[in-house]
């Protein structure tokens, strides 16, 4: 029963994010979908991915969008939408039929084979089986570091444009 | 497969479909940045529908967590970019960004 609240309400917070205007509104709605995703994580026992979830997805990603949201608060959101508000529910009925039709043609085709998953515990399959994607994050990490400083780098001598 | 994979398949779907079309039909930088978070909760729950499925949960634990880092790092630099764009251009429409072409 809770597994289905959930991903009501996490449908619920997706369609939000789509329809709110202000953008703060949005990130809030993101926040509050990442909350009920790691709900959903934490029923099916995925702990780790659940906190990971919880703190990095619902509060550092939602505090960078509402900095950045402030930062850019005097820029235009009027003229932002390609499509018309009046072809919103078209493109929705469209898309609910393409992702039933889709479903169940993953539940026939793809996934008959049933239970072949290994025995192995969380810890074992992190720092031993996938070990090398640990050397990949690290080194992800440290791009995203060098990357913001040299976004934000300014060259000495020189004034910024604002 | 049971109804409550179903559902998770369902949704992951949706999601990631409702994040294309954040992405293909916005102007705003902003906006886009949304539809690819979206976009990425669809794929963490379509793995996390593939992990159930086949009883692999902490195979599929490990997987979210690095596209979990993934999603961060992109989401990070991606915002930092945006605030930079803003700062030059004074806008976060796309169809200014056009100037950039050679």
């Amino acid at each position: 029963m809770i597994l289905w609240i959930s991903l009501a309400l996490f449908m619920t917070f997706l369609m939000m994010i789509v329809l709110f205007r202000d953008l703060l509104y949005s990130a809030i709605a993101l926040a509050l979908a990442s909350v009920t995703l790691s709900v959903v994580l934490f029923l099916f026992k995925a702990n780790i991915a659940a906190v990971f979830e919880l703190s990095v997805c619902a509060g550092l990603i939602t505090v960078l969008f509402v900095s950045t949201i402030s930062l850019t608060k005097n820029s235009d959101q009027k003229t932002e939408s390609r499509v018309p508000a009046a072809f919103l529910p078209f493109v929705l009925v469209l898309l609910l039929a393409l992702d039933l039709g889709l479903t169940v043609w993953l539940a026939r085709e793809m996934l008959p084979a049933g239970q072949s998953g290994s025995a192995a515990t969380f810890k074992e399959v992190f720092w031993t089986i996938r070990a090398t994607d640990i050397w990949g994050q690290v080194s992800l990490v440290l791009v995203g570091v060098f990357g913001i400083l040299a976004i934000f780098r300014v060259a000495p001598g020189r004034k910024n444009h604002e | 497969m049971s109804e409550e994979i179903k559902m998770l398949f369902f949704c992951g779907l949706l999601a990631f479909m409702l994040g294309l079309y954040l992405l293909i039909s916005h102007r705003n930088l902003i906006r886009i940045i949304l539809g690819v978070e979206i976009l990425s909760k669809g794929i963490t729950l379509i793995l996390l529908a593939a992990g159930q499925a086949r009883g692999a949960i902490p195979f599929i634990q490990s997987l979210v967590v690095t596209f979990i880092i993934v999603e961060t790092v992109l989401a990070a630099v991606m915002l930092g970019l945006i605030v930079l764009v803003y700062r030059t251009h004074g806008s976060l429409d796309i169809k200014l960004l056009s100037k950039l072409k050679g």
